[in-house]
């Protein structure tokens, strides 16, 4: 008898991790095929969250649009701003005095630390430390709290306008800030041992998502992902914007190139960024206003353009800014260090094991609402059909059951 | 000026035109010749000598062309530069690079999605990337100046 039918047996398993909470709290589709425990093939997917903000900025006015942009990111929402509006400052002409570029600094810094202790609490969640967890997010508490006796409010800032700043910082504020910094810093020594020196940690992280120095260039990483390849590459040191260029500060870089070094660099920029603090602390400008006047704020925007770099909490992000002499911008884009990190990446999960998937996405320190604001990539699965939010929320028969929707 | 940069102009590649703030040096080139001066960039700079930041697509209307400004950081001092050029609006092509550079990927895609420019032998480029398919099926490209969204 003829064969008329061959039945394929799979040698690599489909397993999609996310979109729902994958290892952070937001969504992102990790499509990873198997054969047995080792990762064969990851593609990733993307487009739950997508905003198009870059056409919104290019609709509403420059003032508007500092407020929009920093609402790209609520993490880092103060270097997105900041980077807006240094832009704007390039094509206005304008400096803002050295005591609000002392201010921005002090923010953003804040900003880094906040952001690194979550990536490395959300590190300890994920390998099953939940305890270490939760002591590392309470600590986290006290730097949300100096954020928001600098800025006003604990995540979303709006600290930046052209010019300068929108809130001065009295003496007896500064007194606060540097006790609760001082009671962060042995904390965050503290930790860093426990990562260096905790076995299930170790064992976990060291020698997983290894990426080489040559990789780190060529695939565009940025950020602490780069600094822990090896790559000595910092917004902060080359660009010297805003007051970085009087501030003393090192650049850390690690050869392990793992996700262990990764997670090592953000715990020593953390470091780096409380001296910082107490730098600017110490040495804040008394010259200057630091708050303009709003009402003296130029009205008319001169045609031109202007490319400006900030070091993120995850790597250089940028803003391009084009201005056509009218009140909304003709051009505003935005370039976040995720896009790289997140999409350039899916081939460095090759070679590991599922339990190792979860572990490489938390060590780029992912954020999804920064990407997802310009693009969505689906590497080779062009016959692929997603299913629109519309035909969801109608109660698309195939994949909703009507009894529950709309 | 980079010294491996300032070669490029001198054998034609590159044509120095000014530069975009703050210090930002400005060069332009003739969209044809692309995968030659990445080629040449890789070669004398090497895989570790700079990175490509992003890639900006721009629509000039009143031109009727899109401007592609190639953003590349050259370590280890991190001087950004800019090479610009100019595809036709009604027929947008430009080779890819990503076969060259793999951090290409992410910028391609999004200007093909948003501004319709078809960057010839990148095979990921693909509609709707993010944009509704409703606007896929209409042939909007929403970074478009004359898009309606």
């Amino acid at each position: 008898m003829a064969i008329d039918k061959v039945i394929e047996v799979p040698y690599a398993l489909e397993i999609p991790v996310g979109p729902q909470h994958p290892a952070l709290h937001e969504p992102i589709l990790l499509k990873a095929y198997a054969d047995g425990e080792e990762v064969v093939k990851v593609e990733v997917h993307t487009g739950y969250n997508h905003r198009g903000i870059e056409k919104l900025a290019e609709k509403n006015s420059f003032y508007r649009d500092i407020f929009i942009v920093s609402r790209v990111c609520g993490i880092c929402n103060g270097v997105h701003a900041n980077c807006f509006v240094r832009a704007v400052e390039q094509i206005l002409g304008i400096e803002p005095s050295p005591r609000a570029k002392y201010l921005r600094v002090l923010a953003m810094e804040l900003e880094r630390m906040h952001s690194h202790m979550l990536i490395n609490a959300v590190m300890a969640e994920i390998i099953g430390f939940d305890s270490l967890f939760m002591n590392i997010m309470r600590d986290r508490e006290y730097i949300m709290k100096s954020k928001e006796i600098v800025t006003g409010n604990r995540v979303s800032a709006d600290y930046m306008i052209f010019g300068g700043v929108r809130r001065d910082l009295s003496s007896d504020k500064i007194d606060k800030l540097r006790k609760l910094i001082d009671r962060v810093i042995p904390r965050i020594k503290y930790y860093k041992k426990l990562f260096m020196e905790d076995e299930t940690i170790l064992k976990r992280l060291v020698d997983v998502g290894v990426v080489k120095p040559s990789e780190a260039t060529l695939y565009g990483l940025l950020g602490p992902v780069a600094r822990a390849s090896g790559v000595k590459i910092d917004a902060r040191a080359s660009d010297k914007y805003d007051a970085y260029g009087e501030i003393p500060f090192n650049v850390i870089v690690r050869n392990e190139c793992d996700a262990w070094a990764r997670m090592m660099v953000r715990w020593d920029e953390a470091l780096e960024s409380a001296k910082i603090i107490k730098y600017v602390l110490d040495h804040l400008p008394q010259d200057g206003k630091a708050v303009p006047d709003e009402r003296r704020l130029p009205r008319r925007f001169p045609p031109g353009e202007a490319y400006t770099r900030v070091e993120a909490p995850r790597g250089e992000l940028i803003y391009y800014v084009m201005s056509d002499g009218k009140p909304m911008p003709y051009r505003v884009k935005i370039r976040t260090p995720s896009v790289h990190n997140i999409l350039n990446t899916a081939k460095f999960y090759i070679g590991y094991s599922i339990a190792d998937l979860p572990v490489i996405l938390t060590s780029w320190d992912p954020c999804i609402s920064c990407m997802e604001r310009l693009t969505i990539i689906d590497l080779r699965t062009g016959e692929r059909r997603k299913v629109p939010m519309k035909e969801l929320a109608g109660g698309g028969k195939k994949w909703v059951n009507p009894r529950y929707s709309l | 000026m980079i010294e491996e940069i300032n070669e490029l102009v001198k054998e034609g590649l590159l044509k120095e035109v000014g530069t975009i703030k703050p210090n930002r040096e400005l060069y332009e080139f003739s969209h044809e010749r692309i995968r030659e001066i990445f080629k040449q960039l890789l070669e004398r700079l090497g895989e570790k000598g700079f990175y490509l930041a992003t890639i900006v697509g721009t629509d000039i209307l009143k031109d009727k062309k899109i401007r592609l400004d190639y953003y590349v950081v050259v370590l280890p001092e991190e001087t950004t530069i800019v090479l610009r050029t100019y595809v036709d609006r009604d027929n947008p092509e430009i080779n890819s690079i990503l076969d060259l550079i793999p951090a290409a990927l992410a910028p391609e895609c999004e200007i093909h999605d948003l501004l319709g420019v078809v960057f010839k032998g990148n095979p990921a480029l693909r509609r709707p990337f993010f944009v509704p398919e409703e606007l896929v099926e209409k042939g909007i490209y929403p970074l478009r100046k004359d898009a309606r969204v």
